[in-house]
């Protein structure tokens, strides 16, 4: 077994082995590439303000704030990450997906009517159309995000060509990426902030080429989407 | 052999120029979709308001040349119809639908509302170096008594904005057209934050006599999912 091993490294003495040395070869590369992507740092914190527990019943609702004149809204498909993790694994939690909720309770969480504080919801809560329909859908804890993902600095230069002779890049990128998201965790139940957890992943990803790019991406959303989907579970069921 | 190659790559020179230079005349044109209005979530007033749309709302085009940029056209209209009816379907115990400003004496309803788009306005993210696009409405609303007196007019000011980083490579129609769907959301919350507290309107409920509401409600006409 190990000489017909030491056989298939050596293309050209078995033509039927080249193909399969060279698909090793790529499957490599592939997975040596994978494993370099950049590096990404992330850090989570909570602060606890009142004890929290879900039933089976009890659903959740992540929103983005939407408020204006911010140019800062939260990405969509972060408030779709963090719902998306929370509603599975082995703890997961019922989530009502955000758009449904607006137009569920519209026009009551549109970005010029929605409560900006928890003092705001006595007086949504007492229109009994509303509070019948939270209770329809059984929603207990609503979940405001605020934050974004920006680039923070980048550098080098790469220059791509095209000749007859074929195509082509040379130099390299590098660029890094700060995610910052908090999470303000509101009570229905008891009208209050239970309490706020924040997200924090800074990564720095890079691109070298000659003749071809490489790419070597740092998935700082993502992190950040992971670690506070996680806290936040953790945070709701083992209040 | 050579000289076929030359000439396909001639060829290409001149699409991928003629490309470019097309690039500033291009015309972007989105339609802001009918389907996703909806019905407002509130304690009906127990009045009957007839609604009237005007044939310039109904088909209200926003077009805008901003040469290199290329020319923007934004069919705001069509929307119009399902947008209002179903805002006055949450509003209202009955909303009636009216063809004619003539015949407003003819219809069982209170008042009628008659909105009309007086100006609409746009903004890019090259204009504002964000990453967003911008949509303003100002609405000229009226409300007409049976015997066609207006009994209260009033502006109202929408205003919606989208991120271009939520599209797929920052395309501009999806990013676009939420923008301006969001303006027609937020004309729609404004309107139930505001008609009430209108002097105009709180003397015409005042003396309104108000009607029962319906024990069935799918029979409220005019509603539209």
């Amino acid at each position: 077994m190990i000489h017909s091993h030491t056989e298939s490294l050596q293309p050209g003495r078995n033509p039927r082995l080249t193909g399969l040395v060279s698909t090793a070869r790529t499957a490599l590369f592939a997975t040596l590439i994978a494993s370099l992507g950049g590096c990404v740092t992330s850090t989570v914190q909570e602060v606890r303000q009142a004890s929290t527990g879900m039933t089976e019943s009890d659903s959740i609702v992540i929103l983005g704030r939407r408020d204006r004149p911010s140019n800062d809204e939260t990405e969509l498909d972060f408030i779709d990450c963090v719902s998306a993790n929370l509603g599975k694994g082995g703890t997961a939690v019922n989530v009502i997906n955000e758009q449904a909720f607006r137009d569920a309770i519209f026009p009551w969480f549109e970005p010029r009517t929605a409560p900006a504080k928890t003092s705001d919801l006595p007086e949504l809560m007492a229109t009994p159309v509303v509070s019948q329909r939270l209770q329809e859908i059984g929603l207990r804890y609503l979940v405001w995000i605020d934050g974004s993902t920006v680039r923070t600095d980048s550098g080098g230069s790469m220059t791509c060509s095209v000749t007859t002779a074929g195509a082509g890049c040379f130099g390299f990128l590098t660029w890094e990426n700060d995610s910052s998201y908090e999470a303000s965790i509101w009570d229905l139940r008891s009208g209050n902030t239970v309490g706020r957890v924040s997200s924090d992943a800074i990564g720095t990803s890079y691109m070298p080429a000659i003749v071809v790019p490489l790419p070597f991406i740092a998935r700082v959303q993502n992190s950040a989407c992971t670690s506070l989907a996680g806290q936040l579970k953790s945070f709701i069921t083992n209040g | 052999m050579k000289k076929i190659h030359r000439t396909k790559l001639l060829r290409h020179t001149v699409t991928l120029l003629l490309a470019v230079l097309m690039a500033g005349c291009m015309t972007t044109s989105v339609e802001v979709p009918a389907t996703q209005f909806p019905v407002p979530l509130m304690q009906k007033l127990p009045v009957r308001m007839g609604l009237y749309l005007p044939e310039e709302l109904r088909n209200y085009e926003f077009r805008q040349d901003l040469g290199d940029a290329g020319v923007f056209e934004i069919e705001i209209g069509p929307a119009q119809e399902a947008m209002f009816t179903n805002l006055l379907t949450g509003m209202f115990v009955k909303v009636v639908p009216a063809s004619d400003p003539v015949t407003f004496d003819t219809l069982e309803a209170d008042a009628v509302l008659v909105p009309r788009i007086a100006e609409m306005q746009f903004s890019t993210p090259q204009q504002t170096r964000t990453d967003y696009y911008e949509v303003w409405i100002r609405y000229d609303m009226a409300l007409y008594d049976q015997d066609g007196t207006v009994l209260v007019q009033w502006p109202l000011t929408a205003y919606g904005k989208a991120n271009t980083q939520n599209y797929l490579l920052a395309s501009t129609s999806p990013t676009l057209t939420q923008a301006a769907l969001n303006a027609c959301r937020d004309a729609m919350a404004f309107f139930t934050v505001q008609f009430q507290t209108l002097p105009g309107v709180q003397q015409w409920l005042q003396a309104t006599t108000p009607i029962q509401p319906p024990t069935n409600p799918a029979t409220v006409q005019g509603g539209t999912s």
